[in-house]
C-alpha cells in the first residue's frame, strides 16, 4: 500500500515537485536567513570584541561605575599582578593591555609655532613585539601611508585626522595631555604612517601608539586602564565567558575593596546585551513567522491538489478505503514532500551560506573604499543549528497545510465527493 | 479481542439468506438551502442472489442516489437498507468502508481509472486493501484482466487506451476481489453501441459464471435488452417492478 502510494506521488508532479520545490525555497531561505544572522552577529561581536570590549574585560569597580568617561584616575594599579593572576586561573584566555585616552595633538612648523592643532582619542596596544594583538587588530595591512612604528615614540593616525593635521610621514607630532594622576604631559612622537579603519568616527579622532609609550606619557608604568580576555582563536562563545566572568568576580565577592578587579563580559557593554537578545528573538520570530507563512501557502497548494484529487478520493471511498485512511495517506505524504524538500532546502541554504561565509559579497565598491579594518563585506556563518532548523518550517508546514485542507475529506459528504465524480 | 470477533462477523455476509439486498422505507432527503428535497420516498425492494438486475428511469428520479445508498457511501434519511440481512445504515465510516472492500465493486459512467497507475496498478488497487500477497494479487489481476478480455494492455496508461477499454478496466477493478454485488451506475453511458454491447456481454458473463449479483441504474434501451428485472423509478418512487 505505502508503495502503491509512493509510486502516485512520484509519479504526479504536482503532488511531489511542486510542493518540494515550494518546501526548498522556503527552507533555504529559513536556513539562510539564520545563517546571515549569526554571520552580522560574529561580525558586529567580532568587531566590538577587537576594539572595544574584548571577549571580556577587567578594570577596577569604581572603574566600572564610570565606564562611560574611560577614567584613567581609576585605573587597575598592580597591573602585573592582576594579570598573573588572570593568567594564572585561566591560561587559556589571551590577556592583554589597552589603554583609550584623550588629548591634543599639535603640529609644529620649521619655527616651533603651532601649524595645526586638534583633540583626538588615543589607543595604545603591545604593537612592537609579534605578539597576538598586533595580529587581532589587523592594522599592518590597513596602512594606507606609511609604515608601523618600529621605535619608541612612533604614532599612526586615523586617515581623516593626518588629512585634517596635514602632516608628512616623518612629521613631529606634539602631544598633549594629562598623566594617571591628572598632572601635566606632554611628548613628541614622530608620525609614520596612516590607517584606514572604514569607519569615519574612528578614522577622523583616532591615533595609535604602542602600549610603552602610552604607559610612560599617562605614568602608569606598572597600571593598566583595561585588560582585554580573548578566547583561543578568538571564538566568541557566550557560555563560557559567562562562567569566567562569574568564576573571577565570584572569587572577589568577599573584597570590599572599591578598586578590587571586577569583570565584564562582552554582552555586558554598550549595550550588546539587548542587541544580542534582540536579534535571537528577532530570529526566533522570523521563524515562526515563516512556519505560518509556508503553512498558509502549502494548505492553498494542498486545498487545490486536494480539491483536484477529489475524484482520486472518491474513487479510493468507492473501493473500500476508509476517510481516515485517506486522510492519514494525505498526512503521510505530506510528511515524505515536507522532509524530501527540508533535505533540499537545508543543503542549498547551507551552500548559500557557506558561499557568502567563504567569499562575502563586498559592500566596498558600493561604499566607496576598499581595504578598511571594518569591514564592509557581507559574510554569513554556518552554524549546527542550520542543519536542523529547516526541518521545523518545512515538515510542519507542509503537515499543518495537509493537516488543514485534508479536512475537507470529512467535511462533506460520502455522495458530494460522488457527485463531483460526474457519476 | 472480541471486538475484533464482532467486527469480522459483522461484516460477514451470511449466503444462506436468499435477499442479498433488502430496502425497507428508504427514503432520501437532501438539504437545499433552507428546506429540503426529497430524492427518494419510502422506496421497499428486495433484491435477491444473482440478480442483473437495472433502475430505469429519467434524470433525476433517484437512481444514482439509490446506488449510493445500497453502497453505503450514504445514509437514508428514513428505512434501512439491509445487505444480507445486516443493516447498512449504521456502520461507522471504517465498517462502511469494509463493507464495500469485501462485497461491493462500483461500476461508474465515467471510468474513473486513477490516471497516475498502470491499468495493472488500477485492478490491482483493491486486492492492495485486502492485503493479499503479491502473487495472489498479480494472478487475480491477470485474470480479470482476462475475463474483459484486455490481458494485453496491462501496462499501458488510462491516458493511453480508449473509452470502451477503459470500462471494461473498470470491470475489471470492480470484480477483481469476486464481490458479492456490483452497483453500475449507467455504465454505457459514454459508450457508442458496438462497445455498450460488449459491456454488457461481459458483464452478463460475469454474472452467469461469477453469480455475482448485479444492480444497473440506466435509461439506455441497451442495457434495458439485457436486464432481467427492470425497476423504473420516477421522482423517488418506485413507478414499476417488472421480472422477466
Ligand atoms: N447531494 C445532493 N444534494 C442535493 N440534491 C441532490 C444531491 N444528490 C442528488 N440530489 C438530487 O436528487 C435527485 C436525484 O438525483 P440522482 O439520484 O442523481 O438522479 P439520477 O441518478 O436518477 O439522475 C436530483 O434531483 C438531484 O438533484
Ligand atoms: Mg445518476
Amino acid at each position: 500500500m505505502f508503495e502503491f502510494l509512493f509510486k502516485g506521488l512520484i509519479r504526479d508532479k504536482s503532488r511531489s515537485l511542486l510542493p518540494v520545490i515550494v518546501v526548498s525555497l522556503g527552507v533555504s531561505l529559513s536556513v539562510f536567513f539564520v545563517g546571515y544572522i549569526e554571520g552580522m552577529m560574529g561580525d558586529m561581536v567580532d568587531q566590538n570584541a577587537r576594539f572595544g570590549t574584548g571577549h571580556m574585560k577587567v578594570m577596577t569597580r569604581e572603574y566600572v561605575k564610570n565606564i562611560a568617561q574611560k577614567p584613567l584616575d581609576l585605573s587597575i594599579l598592580d597591573a602585573g599582578d592582576v594579570i598573573d593572576d588572570l593568567k594564572q586561573k585561566y591560561p587559556e584566555v589571551d590577556w592583554v593591555k589597552r589603554f583609550n585616552f584623550g588629548g591634543i595633538l599639535d603640529v609644529p612648523d620649521e619655527n616651533g609655532q603651532t601649524k595645526t592643532q586638534g583633540i583626538a582619542g588615543g589607543m595604545a596596544f603591545d604593537m612592537t613585539s609579534n605578539n597576538s594583538d598586533l595580529k587581532r587588530l589587523n592594522i599592518a595591512d590597513n596602512i594606507v601611508e606609511g609604515r608601523m612604528p618600529k621605535g619608541p615614540f612612533e604614532m599612526l593616525l586615523g586617515q581623516g585626522l593626518a588629512k585634517r593635521m596635514n602632516v608628512k610621514i616623518g612629521d613631529q607630532i606634539t602631544y598633549f595631555g594629562s598623566t594617571m594622576d591628572g598632572s601635566m604631559s606632554f611628548q613628541n612622537f614622530t608620525y609614520v604612517g596612516a590607517v584606514q579603519f572604514g569607519l569615519s568616527v574612528m578614522d577622523d579622532k583616532t591615533f595609535l601608539i604602542d602600549i610603552k609609550d602610552a604607559e610612560q606619557i599617562l605614568d602608569m608604568e606598572d597600571a593598566v586602564q583595561e585588560i582585554y580576555g580573548y578566547l583561543p582563536n578568538d571564538i566568541y562563545d557566550d557560555q563560557e565567558i559567562e562562567e569566567i566572568k562569574n568564576s573571577y568576580n565570584q572569587s572577589f565577592a568577599n573584597d570590599e575593596d572599591e578598586y578590587a578587579p571586577q569583570m565584564l563580559a562582552l554582552r555586558d557593554q554598550n549595550g550588546l546585551s539587548t542587541m544580542l537578545d534582540m536579534v535571537n528573538t528577532m530570529s526566533s520570530a522570523f521563524t515562526f513567522f515563516f512556519i505560518i507563512a509556508m503553512s498558509i501557502v502549502l494548505w492553498n497548494t494542498g486545498l487545490l491538489g486536494g480539491l483536484r484529487r477529489y475524484t482520486e478520493f472518491g474513487i479510493r471511498i468507492a473501493i473500500g478505503e476508509s476517510k481516515r485512511d485517506i486522510y492519514k495517506s494525505l498526512l503521510l505524504e505530506s510528511v515524505i514532500v515536507g522532509a524530501v524538500g527540508s533535505v533540499f532546502g537545508t543543503i542549498l541554504g547551507l551552500i548559500l551560506t557557506f558561499y557568502l561565509q567563504e567569499v562575502g559579497i563586498d559592500m566596498s565598491d558600493t561604499l566607496g573604499n576598499s581595504n578598511v579594518l571594518f569591514s564592509n563585506v557581507i559574510r554569513a556563518k554556518v552554524v549546527p543549528t542550520q542543519f536542523w532548523i529547516g526541518f521545523f518550517p518545512g515538515v510542519m508546514a507542509t503537515f499543518l497545510g495537509a493537516l488543514l485542507s485534508g479536512r475537507g475529506i470529512f467535511k462533506r459528504q460520502t455522495s458530494e465527493l460522488f457527485n463531483e465524480l460526474g457519476v | 479481542m472480541s471486538t475484533q470477533k464482532n467486527e469480522t462477523n459483522e461484516n460477514h455476509i451470511d449466503m444462506n439468506t436468499n435477499n442479498i439486498i433488502e430496502i425497507q422505507n428508504v427514503t432520501k432527503r437532501f438539504p437545499v438551502g433552507e428546506t429540503e428535497f426529497t430524492a427518494l420516498s419510502n422506496i421497499n425492494l428486495k433484491i435477491e442472489k444473482g440478480e442483473f438486475t437495472g433502475l430505469i428511469g429519467p434524470s433525476g428520479s433517484g437512481k444514482t442516489t439509490l446506488l449510493n445508498l445500497i453502497g453505503a457511501l450514504d445514509i437514508p434519511s428514513e428505512g434501512e437498507i439491509l445487505i444480507s440481512g445486516k443493516n447498512v445504515a449504521v456502520k461507522s465510516d471504517a465498517k462502511s468502508a469494509l463493507l464495500r472492500n469485501e462485497h461491493i465493486g462500483f461500476i461508474f459512467q465515467s471510468y474513473n481509472l486513477l490516471p497516475v497507475y498502470s491499468i495493472f496498478e488500477n485492478v490491482e488497487f483493491p486486492l492492495l486493501l485486502q492485503k493479499k500477497s503479491k502473487a495472489e494479487r498479480k494472478e487475480a489481476v491477470m485474470q480479470a484482466l482476462e475475463w474483459v478480455g484486455l490481458s494485453d494492455i496491462a501496462n499501458k496508461k488510462p491516458s493511453q487506451i480508449s473509452g470502451g477499454q477503459a470500462q471494461r478496466v473498470a470491470i475489471a477493478r470492480s470484480i477483481v476481489k469476486k464481490p458479492d454485488i456490483v452497483l453500475a451506475d449507467e455504465p454505457t453511458a459514454n459508450l457508442d453501441s458496438t462497445n455498450a454491447y460488449k459491456i454488457m456481454d461481459i458483464l452478463k458473463k460475469l454474472n452467469e459464471e461469477l453469480g455475482i449479483t448485479f444492480m444497473f441504474s440506466s435509461h439506455d434501451s441497451k442495457v434495458i435488452e439485457y436486464l432481467r428485472r427492470v425497476i423504473t423509478l420516477e421522482d423517488g418512487k418506485v413507478k414499476n417492478d417488472e421480472t422477466k
